[in-house]
């Protein structure tokens, strides 16, 4: 008899299912009967300590009240290793965490095999429009939305305005006069700028500044568009900028730059007068102070004619194009709980949850909500850079070259004097069919 | 009879070989001279492990070396264990290696003594098989135990990372017992049965003794592998609530979107992670050195 | 030897009666019994992913077969694409000088730790001791990370200390920077992580050596010299041995350390071994039909270079 009950929930579930699916319009939940949500547990996947816990805590109570009886489980991955579990687990339907969280650049990658549930139809209910246009691009595939923006972060510049102002200069209004200003600070032991020779995410801010691409679609066929003039432009500025500002070795990445402008200990000047990175790295910049618990900190920049930050200008003023950090969130298309994944969803692009992300410091998706960062300095370059903000190309094969690192050695190689006309043909030949594996 | 074997009694050859390189003698006290600096060098990096731990993460990036935690704190240590997840790692952690390290004694013990006592049809083939497998690199092989581990609903649990530890660490095992099985001269058993011992009493009084070192040696091996074990442990324990403690050291090492990595805090959390393999250690190393093997040479 | 002639001659394990019933050529049961729990435990754990491991090499595997798509079967479409891949033969080269000079120090050192460690008093075999268990006891990632502190170009100890001993062209030099000091830094870092496994475990075989035996030596007139080489090396020779050929096997397909240093900048491509390698066509490219071709061609590798010694090894056991 058991068993008769079961067949028989299993095929009112696939009729409503069916039912849902023809109909096609995305109308309340509760369509689905009564046997299958009930007592369900879902499982999100949060990459890394990026949302804070207040905010997992509130995606569980409200999740579990507008859900009754189901429960919400959030689990944290590491973002080194996100793409092994990821790849492990989404095609697995019995243990596929229902909803989660994937950098900006991987989406592509799994977008493309299929790996999440086409959201479309929930598109304009989530924000539609004001989402951040480049991150749901990155997460689309052949006109569907699988992955929506989760949060994004952007990049400016740091620096000491102390000996910005000794030396005579002020904050610079073109791409050019920064590049001019950052090399006049250098000296044997000082960077003008901190910059490693294979950090092209922050390299690639001179290609996009002067109007060159990574690699453009054509037809679904990507091609690799380092010998584009304009990108070729971009990467010479650049290569000059690395060599005549940086004191940081060719094959260094990913530096903790942030050190670089601190005092050393005994007062001893700091390692560069210029870094560009993330918003949070104010927090590891600044005079030691003591906090309530005894500990020693970074003050976070308390004295600004010491420490301040500028947009990277652009070729001809305003704001250079940085690269984008963040992510985006979807749901597995093996989930066995689509509906209350949606629910979830709903939860995460509603207004009180968007305003959380802000007042937390993480871009929120919705741009109806960015106000919610705060007004101070900070804030408005984080918004203003990351208006101008752009994503690397959403190929097929992205996450794979990211992977080879492909990008790291050809900066490496430019940063070392290389010819870059004949580095950006050797490369483009490299990388074209590299985009467009796996599709 | 006087058992000068103890690790402890002064042992002819070593010097032997110092007065061969230099003609002058080399006295006990240069050469200790020579095991304190070696221990300098092996022990600085550990060193460095807990000084950090100690310093705020301001204080430690800040250019010049420090290296005496003067104003030490032992706030990291307190970040890192706050919350849950450090105890139950901590117990995932010792349920899996204990188990492990168990299994490992027994097969591989079981199996030294068939492939150094016994001849046998297809030993040599076993032989040959457990030593190959070792080559095989495991960086491809993610997916298949994934799949593996899936399929016989052991993911997130304690038995899933068990079975391929065990059978991982297993061929390395008897490899490495079967020489110390090999090193226990046969003659000794003999001579001992002429005294008038059993076979089966000659082997618990002398051969086994006599194993000792090996099998601690080879428990150990054991030990830090399934301890440090990461690639296994990340894909059979997605689960927060099953995470290890190699799993639970990352968790510190992510810089992400809105934070750097603390390193002052993945230092302390380092060192509690070696802190009970420390401890077993010292534990091991008692029944290792003592009078196990001295005993044994008595009689 | 007359251990050959029947099976079980010495049987050690507390059946004598059954061995004393059994001494012509019948097979005596007990030695499967014996490596019974391991084959199980390997056929359960490998089996099943070693097949696939074969079957994926000769397969188109991507991410989007791992996604459902059929993978198609490609014969040895895939072994044929890394074999005329230029990558591969250099990986192959760097991958075999590195081991070899990694296993070649990690056991000089090793086994000249354990002789120090018989010879000297009590209290500095101690210290010694604790020292090797206490960098052996540290987790992977932070001995790495506290390693390439101390080569760090900028606040490193290595170029801090050259500097004030006058050298000063190390002043913020990178040591990951080019290959050859990369391997440099890997090599230090592995030697120093593999040799308190070397030397405690010589060390244990060492203690084997029974002192009465060298005390009647030197009483029959043998010199310290001669008893080293005629009774300490033979005793300790099949630890020696075993623990040399895993050096072997470990330091060809070493992985997490030099993944750790990569990460940390360096000319990945120049600097892959053939662990990094099948990690970045796997997990990195997706490729994970090439990974396992290159998986089985690692292992086949591996045969090859080890067999002349495993043959050996072999030999000596069969005598």
């Amino acid at each position: 008899m058991n068993k008769n009950r079961l067949v028989g929930v299993g095929v009112a579930s696939t009729i409503t299912l069916a039912l849902a699916l023809s109909a096609c319009s995305g109308d309340t939940p509760e369509a689905t009967d009564d046997g299958s949500p009930e007592g369900a547990e879902i499982t999100l996947w949060l990459a890394g300590g990026d949302t804070p816990d207040e905010l997992r805590e509130y995606l569980k109570t409200t999740f579990e009240a507008e859900n009754p009886g189901s429960t919400l489980t959030i689990e944290q991955q590491e973002w080194g290793d996100l793409v092994t579990s990821l790849t492990t687990a989404l095609p697995d339907a019995e243990n596929t965490p229902d909803v989660v969280e994937v950098g900006n650049t991987q989406s592509p990658t799994f977008t493309t095999v299929g790996a999440f549930l086409d959201i479309s139809d929930m598109y304009d209910e989530l924000g539609g429009d004001k989402l951040l246009p480049s991150f749901v691009e990155v997460g689309a595939a052949e006109g569907k939305n699988y992955a929506l923006p989760y949060y994004f972060g952007s990049r400016y510049m740091f620096y000491r305005a102390d000996l910005w102002s000794a030396a005579g200069l002020t904050v610079p209004t073109t791409l050019a006069e920064f590049g001019d200003s950052v090399a006049k600070l250098k000296t044997d032991t000082q960077s003008g700028l901190a910059m490693g020779g294979q950090d092209w995410r922050n390299g690639i801010s001179w290609v996009f500044a002067n109007g060159g691409e990574l690699a453009v679609e054509d037809g679904g066929e990507w091609t690799s568009t380092l010998s584009d003039p304009k990108t070729i432009a971009g990467l010479e500025q650049w290569q000059a900028v690395y060599q005549n500002a940086s004191n940081v070795p060719s094959t260094e990445r990913d530096v903790a730059y942030w050190d670089f402008l601190n005092d050393g200990t005994d007062a001893t000047p700091p390692a560069a007068a210029t870094i560009m990175a993330p918003g949070w790295a104010r927090w590891s910049i600044g005079d030691l102070v003591t906090n309530d618990e005894g500990e020693e900190v970074r003050d976070g920049m308390v004295d600004a004619t010491k420490f301040d930050i500028f947009a990277l200008p652009g070729v001809d003023g305003g704001v250079a194009p940085v690269f984008a950090g963040g992510s985006n969130i979807a749901i597995s298309a093996q989930s066995q709980q689509p509906e209350l994944a949606k629910n979830l969803l709903r939860i995460i692009f509603s207004e009180e949850y968007q305003t959380m992300l802000g007042e937390n410091g993480l871009g929120p998706a919705n741009s109806d909500y960015t106000s919610a960062l705060g007004d101070d300095k900070f804030a408005q370059t984080m918004i203003e850079t990351a208006q101008a903000s752009k994503l690397t190309p959403a190929a097929p094969g992205w996450a794979a070259l990211e992977g080879q690192f492909v990008y790291e050695e050809l900066f490496q190689k430019i940063a070392d004097g290389g010819d870059v006309a004949a580095l950006a043909a050797e490369y483009d030949e490299k990388i074209t069919p590299i985009l467009n594996t796996g599709s | 009879m006087t058992a000068t074997v103890a690790p402890a009694g002064p042992s002819a050859w070593p010097t032997a070989v110092g007065q061969r390189r230099r003609k002058v003698p080399l006295g006990r006290w240069s050469l200790a001279l020579v095991a304190v600096a070696a221990a300098a060098v092996w022990a600085f990096p550990v060193y460095w492990m807990v000084t950090s731990s100690l310093l705020p993460n301001a204080r430690l990036r800040a250019g010049t070396p420090t290296f005496f935690p003067v104003n030490g704190t032992l706030l990291n240590y307190e970040r890192v264990v706050a919350g849950s997840s450090f105890l139950s790692a901590l117990r995932m952690s010792l349920a899996i290696t204990l188990l492990t390290v168990l299994l490992v004694l027994i097969f591989a013990f079981l199996a030294a003594l068939a492939i150094s006592r016994f001849r046998f049809r297809g030993r040599k083939a076993f032989v040959v098989a457990i030593l190959f497998i070792q080559m095989l690199p495991a960086e491809g092989l993610f997916i298949a135990q994934y799949k593996l581990l899936a399929g016989m609903s052991l993911l997130n649990t304690v038995v899933g990372p068990t079975i391929i530890y065990t059978a991982c660490v297993v061929p390395f095992t008897i490899w490495m017992l079967r020489g110390f099985v090999a090193g226990v001269p046969a003659e000794l058993e003999e001579a001992a049965m002429v005294d008038g011992l059993s076979r089966s009493q000659a082997f618990w009084r002398i051969t086994l003794p006599l194993l000792a070192p090996g099998l601690v040696a080879s428990g150990v091996y054991a030990f830090l592998q399934a301890w440090n074990e990461f690639t296994v442990a990340l894909i059979a324990l997605p689960a927060e609530s099953a995470k290890t403690l190699p799993l639970w050291l990352r968790s510190f090492l992510s810089a992400s979107a809105n934070q750097g990595v603390d390193w002052g805090q993945v230092m302390a959390a380092s060192a509690l992670i070696a802190l009970p393999v420390i401890v077993f250690f010292l534990f091991v190393q008692n029944r290792m050195t003592g009078g196990l093997v001295s005993g044994a040479v008595k009689g | 030897m007359t251990r050959t002639e029947t099976t079980g001659t010495r049987v050690p394990a507390p059946r004598p009666s059954s061995v004393a019933t059994a001494p012509r050529r019948k097979t005596n049961p007990l030695p499967y019994f014996l490596i019974l729990p391991s084959v199980v435990a390997l056929l359960v754990a490998l089996a099943y992913p070693v097949g696939w491991q074969v079957l994926t090499s000769m397969r188109e595997y991507g991410l989007a077969q791992q996604f459902g798509q059929p993978a198609t079967f490609v014969g040895l479409a895939n072994y044929v694409e890394i074999f005329t891949s230029d990558d591969l033969w250099a990986v192959v080269a760097r991958s075999v000088v590195f081991c070899l000079v990694n296993a070649i120090v990690t056991l000089v050192l090793g086994i000249l730790l354990a002789l120090l460690l018989k010879a000297v008093p009590t209290w500095a075999r101690v210290v010694l001791q604790v020292a090797l268990l206490l960098a052996w006891a540290m987790p992977l990632v932070a001995a790495v990370t506290v390693w390439k502190w101390m080569f760090d170009f900028r606040t490193g100890v290595v170029n801090w200390l050259l500097v004030r001993m006058g050298f000063e062209q190390f002043a913020g030099h990178g040591w990951l920077a080019t290959p050859l000091s990369f391997f440099l830094v890997a090599t230090i870092i592995i030697v120093w992580m593999s040799v308190p496994f070397v030397a405690l475990s010589v060390y244990a075989a060492l203690t084997q050596v029974s002192g009465d035996v060298l005390e009647a030596a030197s009483l029959d007139g043998a010199s310290r010299v001669q008893s080293f080489w005629l009774i300490v090396l033979p005793t300790i020779r099949p630890v020696v041995s075993v623990v040399f050929l895993l050096q072997i096997i470990w330091d060809l397909r070493v992985f997490a350390q030099i993944k750790l240093l990569q990460d940390s900048g360096a000319p990945v491509g120049e600097t892959n071994l053939l662990g990094t390698f099948i990690y970045q066509l796997g997990v990195g490219s997706q490729d994970f039909g090439g990974a396992a071709a290159v998986s089985l061609f690692v292992l086949a590798l591996t045969i090859v270079l080890t067999w002349p010694y495993v043959r050996n090894l072999l030999k000596e056991d069969e005598a």
